[in-house]
């Protein structure tokens, strides 16, 4: 006995945290995915097997599929605009400016706030009677209007934009760091080659940063699929349910339309989709390091 | 004809003086190299003659041309670092190639030159390669040829050899002294390493704490150097020291050091000496060697520590209270405790005072 502890220590020490992880997170995926095969109305009840009825009534309602395509050009579009800005901004710190860690702060600041208080503050600035147009008005230009978010076909925009506002300095720090990582002489031997900054940029350094894409990639999608909180806060899936998410739907359906069974099966639903996303991302990874 | 002027250049960074009044003359097809410890400003100098550091004051002329606040790209310079700096997302052709098209010179023209240079480097077979593919030398060897490709009026290499091992430094170093002996092109070497520096230069600068200490011939600077700090940077092992007064004695300069009285007859002063002047009277090791009847200066030592480097042996003499270092030939192992007579070579001394420590 005291032979075996000696040998295992250390997987009798993990062991407990094991056992959490297999019951609350592998043990409750497998509960929901068995609560998706049911009738299950407020309550789970395991009498009312339906098979795969709830998946098909699930893509048969107009709303998933709203929901469901939102994720995807909400996501399309948080994506191309984080990216793209954070790494803009990241190459405009890089420059050696002055008063740099002031201008680091301050795009790292939104990080810093829950999605629920990102929400409310861009509720009031996008609300046409309080904030950003007003502000407008007030300077003279009576013409603007902001109505994204009252607009169905806008609405999506300012998701994105509150959104934006919280990750790109997340963003921004991991392109930083990824190119303050990069040989200087790199530099150099491009500046004695006559390489214009740009074209160093674009043909070289952007390359290089590669593996940074990837992370942020995979860490900007899942929090597009987990996003919930900053809906709510902000737009409460309206107007209508023109910006409705797969979590707000999974959330609506289980505890305000008592339908546990679909609820479950927009779950799995979902899950199948941040597989779909880290799988590559884990092959990639483990390939890279073997 | 000078190729490359350095005149009055001051470079500080803040407070700390990195380079003090560095004046330099380059004359077409020279190689030198500059040689010191780390830190010494070496790189700073290069990196200024380059354009990549701004001077704080002075000016840096090559070709005839005032090229002070002239971009890098425009000096005509190619560089090689220690870091090989390769574009790690591109071939080794494109690695090549790329300076001349950002130029504006027709791909046409381009493809031929690089795969000559290949060729010339023997890394032809590897143009299609990423530089993760390759080994340590063989990216040194890219890197050498991104900057023959260009055709520079200026090479500038910055420690190029630091990061391969001993041997392949060895064979590199012997491809670097070829090169130059075919293109003839100036060039500015950097490094830490002696060796390196021995034979490479055509003419060495050894410097220390930002201020050029000696400017010589590598063989006149290992025999003549100027101050300790040169003459002991030099060599390996190093030189030996002993310490002592002058006396003048009819006439007759001798140094007494101790255990031992050397005459200076023969020595050249560069600066008058003094009766009982503090001295240091330098000896490298291999003018220190087993007598063989009708030497000038013998002495008898007893051997305190052998050791053999293979090609020679290394013999530690007890001369008074100190010790020195004699290079014997291999076929000459004394034996520990039995004294053996040595001889001086007078020719080889330099001596210095010991509170200037520069060569008298
Ligand atoms: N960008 C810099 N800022 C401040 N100090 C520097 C900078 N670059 C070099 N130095 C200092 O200048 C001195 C000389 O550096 P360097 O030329 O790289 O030495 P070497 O190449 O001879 O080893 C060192 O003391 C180094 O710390
Ligand atoms: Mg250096």
């Amino acid at each position: 006995m005291r032979r075996f502890l000696q040998r295992h220590v250390s997987q009798v020490a993990l062991s407990p945290s094991l056992a959490l992880i297999a019951i609350f997170l592998y043990g409750f995926i497998a509960y929901t995915a068995a609560v998706s095969t049911t009738n299950s109305k407020a309550f789970p009840r395991f009498d009312s097997f339906v098979g795969l009825e709830q998946y098909w009534r699930l893509f048969h309602t107009p709303r998933w599929h709203v929901a469901f395509t939102n994720m995807f050009l909400f996501g399309g579009l948080f994506l191309l605009v984080t990216i793209s800005l954070g790494l803009v901004i990241a190459i405009l710190i890089d420059q050696r400016i002055r008063a740099e860690s002031f201008f680091r702060s301050i795009v790292m600041y939104p990080m810093a706030m829950s999605f629920v208080v990102t929400g409310i503050i861009w509720q009031w600035l996008l609300n046409p009677t309080l904030g950003i147009e007003v502000m407008v008005h007030q300077l003279g230009f009576t013409s603007f209007r902001l109505d994204w978010l009252t607009n169905p076909d806008t609405v999506i925009w300012a998701l994105v934009v509150a959104a934006f506002w919280q990750g790109c300095g997340l963003v921004m720090a991991l392109f930083l760091a990824g190119l303050r990582g990069i040989d200087e002489d790199i530099w150099k031997a491009a500046a004695v080659d006559g390489i214009p900054a740009w074209r160093v940029y674009v043909y070289i350094v952007i390359p290089m940063l590669a593996p940074v894409f990837l992370t942020v990639v995979v860490l900007l999608s899942l929090s597009i699929v987990r996003a919930f909180d900053l809906v709510v806060a902000l737009t409460n899936g309206g107007p209508g349910v023109s910006s409705d998410l797969p979590s707000v739907f999974m959330f609506d359906m289980a505890f305000r339309r008592t339908n546990l069974g679909l609820s479950a099966a927009s779950a799995v639903v979902m899950l199948g989709t941040v597989l779909a996303i880290l799988i590559p991302y884990l092959y990639v990874e483990t390939r890279e390091r073997a | 004809m000078i190729d490359i002027r350095i005149s009055n250049c001051n470079k500080s960074y803040g407070s700390l003086r990195v380079l003090k009044d560095i004046n330099l003359e380059i004359e077409r097809g020279e190689f030198i190299v500059l040689l010191g410890p780390s830190g010494c400003g070496k790189s700073t100098l290069l990196h200024i003659v380059a354009g990549l550091d701004r001077l704080s004051s002075g000016e840096i002329e090559i070709g005839g041309r005032d090229v002070t606040d002239v971009e890098p790209k425009d000096r005509d310079i190619a560089m090689v670092f220690q870091s090989y700096a390769l574009y790690p997302t591109m071939s080794v052709r494109s690695n090549m190639e790329f300076g001349l098209r950002m130029r504006g010179k027709p791909l046409s023209e381009i493809r031929p030159l690089v795969e000559e240079k290949a060729r010339m480097l023997h890394i032809d077979h590897l143009l299609d390669r990423r530089p993760s593919q390759l080994s340590g030398g063989q990216r040194q060897r890219v890197a050498i040829g991104r900057a023959l490709v260009r055709d520079p009026k200026v090479f500038l290499f910055d420690e190029p050899l630091s990061n391969l091992d001993a041997k392949l430094r060895a064979s590199m170093r012997t491809e670097i002294k070829k090169l130059h002996l075919t293109l003839g092109t100036t060039a500015i070497y950097v490094t830490h390493d002696q060796l390196e520096a021995m034979t490479l230069a055509t003419r060495m600068v050894v410097m220390k704490a930002g201020e050029i200490q000696q400017v010589g011939k590598p063989e006149e600077v290992y025999h003549r150097p100027v101050n300790l700090f040169v003459a002991d940077f030099l060599g390996n092992p190093g030189m030996n020291f002993m310490k002592g007064h002058l006396r003048i004695d009819g006439g007759h300069v001798v140094a007494d050091v101790g255990a031992a009285t050397i005459p200076l007859d023969g020595y050249a002063f560069a600066t008058p000496p003094a009766d009982g002047q503090a001295v240091v009277v330098g000896l490298r090791p291999e003018s220190v060697q087993p007598a063989t009847g009708g030497e000038a200066f013998v002495l008898t030592l007893k051997p305190t520590l052998t050791e053999h480097t293979g090609s020679d042996n290394l013999v530690v003499l007890a001369m008074g209270g100190e010790e020195i270092v004699g290079k014997f030939p291999t076929e000459t192992l004394p034996k520990l405790g039995e004294p053996v007579t040595v001889s001086f070579d007078l020719g080889r001394l330099s001596v210095f005072d010991a509170e200037t420590e520069r060569r008298i």
